[in-house]
């Protein structure tokens, strides 16, 4: 790999965002070609912070600052990716279901979610089932994140993938779900596809759910 | 002469830390401000003289405004109890009280152990259990997932009036359903102005982190102060997520967040009571968990605690509290450390007993071992008389060198009252503990709550009055449906 390359991953790994932007520059004025450095550069730097935080060696606010570096050498990327529609892993509305405030997880979840290179359409809070499936069909999402932390408000999931159904959107969109007081079990008894603990799995169980589709 | 020993209230902050955090929040409302999501609040402030941007709903609130409404903020107040005798005094430098975490809604199974929603049938052992358990002195709320969602707050706090008489802690859902609860108050209080006087019931309202207030959070504050209605408020800033990293950060934050809160109910209700509820957190960097037990925690809570009694106000702290999954030694550990701290800090009311897993999960085990923890927490607080008698150098002179004190009259007179003692805690041979069944703690504490919710009976509401709440109940239920 070029010495360019091992480089941008180091500062990648290091949140130094201005030195990603400009080896991005300089990789490209050296000829090498936009997904070449995505993929060899960036997104290969950022299997090995995805890697440490597993591992638990890295914390959530480094895990950011390299997103945040990698976002920075996106930016000077996606010009150029949107020929080749390389730039984004996937589209995924996140929002916290009808009835519920707490934003905290999803917020994170959220943030995960755009630093391992996923497009993010964040809804918000107390989200209806109705503005999930408007969302998910306006933005023709790959997958929908909900989130809730009230016992209360978990059945809202259930509600927001019934009327999906109804849109006929169910099988077009993955659906994963979370938040403290949810488990696997619940999310199969609803009909998710999939229920990730924290926001670290979040960004696994999306990627799975991406390569599904 | 006789004099008890010194309060052994743990101090951080020095008085100049407190002065620069009590001077850092005044400026931080005067010119940062809170974001109010309440229009009439928005009106109210602006009348009492914020600066306010309806558009941005952000209140600047100045100096002056602060200093005004901390004058009227009483120092203590009682949470009463349907039983005068459970009355819980929070009085500036009086003892702590205790009560259990709040929210609960998965339980460990008491028969097999096994992790599983809380049930209606739940909801009335854990009241009756708490009921009869002395190191608890009053009650929250834990709700049951197979009632209805509409009103399972109201339907808990009827579950709640049947089965204690020990002051209970309410947690509302909507506005609507609060007014209500206030109502049945009132009527087991006998009429608003007796609940005034004696408010059998008290509320936690918590802003958002950072410096963000709710329409619920307002109408609360208010309706709180129109029945007189004690009220915690709770900040809960989580360090490294809605509040700073460090934690004199996290300190200044929900400082600033807990005057607010006085501005709001004071200038509304002078004189309302309410409570300093320092709930400071800190986010797991590795799962962004919200932790209850850590050990930062203590610490930050006990420079809350310091900055409550700065302001001469009540204070409660997270006392026995756990991120374990079960009641094993990490709970009991964490709990054991927050509990002390606490109550060393000076906390009134120290809140948790019985709840772990992310305040998800309670149990009847934990319940019986937090309560004999609180009394631990008590009896360290309480110290000891120190006089003549009590420092028995006669006594020493009469036993003399190489004697013994067990047969003495003083010994005699002292043997009661001098120590706590404990019921779970095994101090007997091996040999009598393997004849018994080298039964563990928690052993120990699961046949005390089995003998409990087969003995115990609560004491129950009169009969009018049990009429007039079970005429009142379905009636609110439906008016919430609308
Ligand atoms: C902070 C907090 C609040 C804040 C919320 C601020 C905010 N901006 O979100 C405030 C004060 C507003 C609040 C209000 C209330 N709260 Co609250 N709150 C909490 C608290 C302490 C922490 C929650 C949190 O943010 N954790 C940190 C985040 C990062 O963790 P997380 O949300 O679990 O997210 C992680 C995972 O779950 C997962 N995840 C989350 N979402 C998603 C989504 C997807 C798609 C995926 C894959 C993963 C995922 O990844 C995240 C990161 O790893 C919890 C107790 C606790 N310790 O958890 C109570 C708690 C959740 N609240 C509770 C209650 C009861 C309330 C109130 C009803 C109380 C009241 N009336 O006063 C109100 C309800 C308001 C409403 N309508 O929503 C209860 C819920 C009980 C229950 N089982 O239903 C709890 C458990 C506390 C308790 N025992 O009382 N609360």
């Amino acid at each position: 790999m070029s010495d360019i390359l091992v480089q941008m991953q180091k500062d990648l790994y290091a949140g130094n965002f201005s030195e990603v932007e400009t080896a991005t520059k300089t990789a490209l004025d050296l000829g090498m070609s936009a997904p070449e450095i995505l993929n060899d550069g960036l997104i290969a730097g950022m299997d090995i912070v995805g890697r440490d935080f597993r591992a638990g060696d890295l914390f959530i606010p480094e895990v950011l600052m390299s997103a945040k570096a990698m976002h920075a050498g996106l930016e000077v990327l996606r010009p150029l990716l949107a020929e080749s529609g390389a730039a984004s892993q996937g589209k995924i509305v996140i929002g916290t279901v009808a009835g519920d405030l707490h934003d905290i997880g999803k917020n994170l979840v959220g943030m995960m979610l755009e630093g391992a290179g996923f497009e993010i359409i964040d809804l918000g809070t107390n989200v209806t089932p109705e503005q999930f499936v408007q969302a998910v069909s306006e933005n023709v999402a790959d997958v929908v994140g909900m989130s809730a932390l009230l016992t209360t408000t978990m059945l809202s999931m259930k509600s927001t993938i019934e009327a999906l159904q109804d849109a006929g959107l169910r099988d077009k969109v993955k659906v994963m779900v979370g938040g403290a007081p949810v488990t696997s079990k619940f999310a199969e008894d609803i009909g998710a596809d999939r229920y990730a603990p924290d926001a670290g799995a979040a960004v696994d169980t999306a990627r799975e759910l991406v390569a599904l589709k | 002469m006789t004099s008890k020993t010194l309060k052994p209230y743990l101090k951080y902050l020095s008085d100049s830390h407190i002065e620069e955090i009590h001077d850092g929040s005044l400026d931080l409302l005067e010119n940062t401000g809170i974001m109010v999501d309440h229009q009439e609040g928005l009106e109210f402030l602006e009348k009492h003289g914020a600066k306010v941007d309806f558009q941005t709903k952000r209140a600047r609130i100045p100096r002056q405004l602060v200093r005004r409404a901390l004058e009227t903020v009483p120092d203590r107040f009682t949470l009463a109890a349907r039983n005068p005798e459970k009355d819980c005094p929070l009085i500036p430098g009086g003892r702590p009280y205790s009560r259990n975490g709040g929210g609960a809604d998965f339980t460990i199974d008491l028969e097999t152990g096994e992790f599983r929603p809380l049930l209606h049938a739940d909801v009335k052992d854990y009241y009756k259990l708490m009921d009869a358990l002395d190191g608890i002195s009053f009650i929250a709320p834990v709700f049951g997932q197979d009632m209805p969602v509409l009103g399972r707050d109201i339907l808990m706090l009827r579950e709640a009036f049947g089965h204690t008489d020990k002051h209970i802690h309410l947690r509302a859902f909507t506005g609507e359903s609060l007014k209500l609860m206030f109502e049945m108050a009132v009527i087991v209080a006998g009429g608003k102005k007796e609940l005034k006087e004696r408010p059998i019931v008290s509320l936690l309202e918590a802003p958002i982190s950072p410096l963000k207030f709710l329409d619920v959070t307002v109408d609360a504050l208010w309706l709180c102060g129109e029945y007189g209605i004690p009220l915690d408020v709770c900040v809960m800033p989580i360090a490294g997520g809605t509040g700073p990293m460090t934690m004199a950060g996290n300190i200044q934050l929900l400082n600033t967040e807990f005057l607010a809160g006085v501005v709001i109910s004071q200038l509304a209700n002078p004189g309302a009571p309410l409570q300093y509820a320092p709930r400071p957190m800190a986010m797991d960097m590795r799962t962004g968990f919200s932790l209850a037990g850590s050990v930062e925690l203590g610490i930050m809570a006990t420079a809350g605690a310091q900055m409550a009694h700065f302001y001469k106000v009540p204070v409660s702290l997270h006392g026995p509290w756990s991120d374990s999954m079960t009641h094993d030694g990490q709970s009991i550990l964490e709990r054991m450390y927050m509990n002390m701290m606490a109550a060393l800090a000076g906390a009134n009311v120290l809140v948790g007993a019985g709840m772990m897993q992310q305040s998800l999960v309670i149990s009847h085990e934990q319940l019986v071992i937090d309560s004999e923890i609180n009394h631990i927490a008590f009896r360290s607080v309480e110290g000891f008389e120190v006089n003549a008698e009590r420092l028995a150098r006669e006594v020493i002179d009469r036993v003399g060198p190489g004697g013994n004190f067990v047969a003495d009259p003083h010994t005699y007179k002292f043997l009661r009252g001098e120590r706590f003692e404990p019921t779970l805690q095994y101090r007997n041979s091996r040999e009598a503990w393997e004849e018994t069944g080298s039964k563990t703690m928690v052993d120990r504490a699961k046949e005390k709550a089995l003998a409990i919710l087969e003995e115990h009976q609560p004491n129950p509401l009169p009969e009018d009055i049990r009429k007039e709440l079970d005429e009142f109940v379905p009636k609110a239920l439906k008016s919430l449906e609308k």
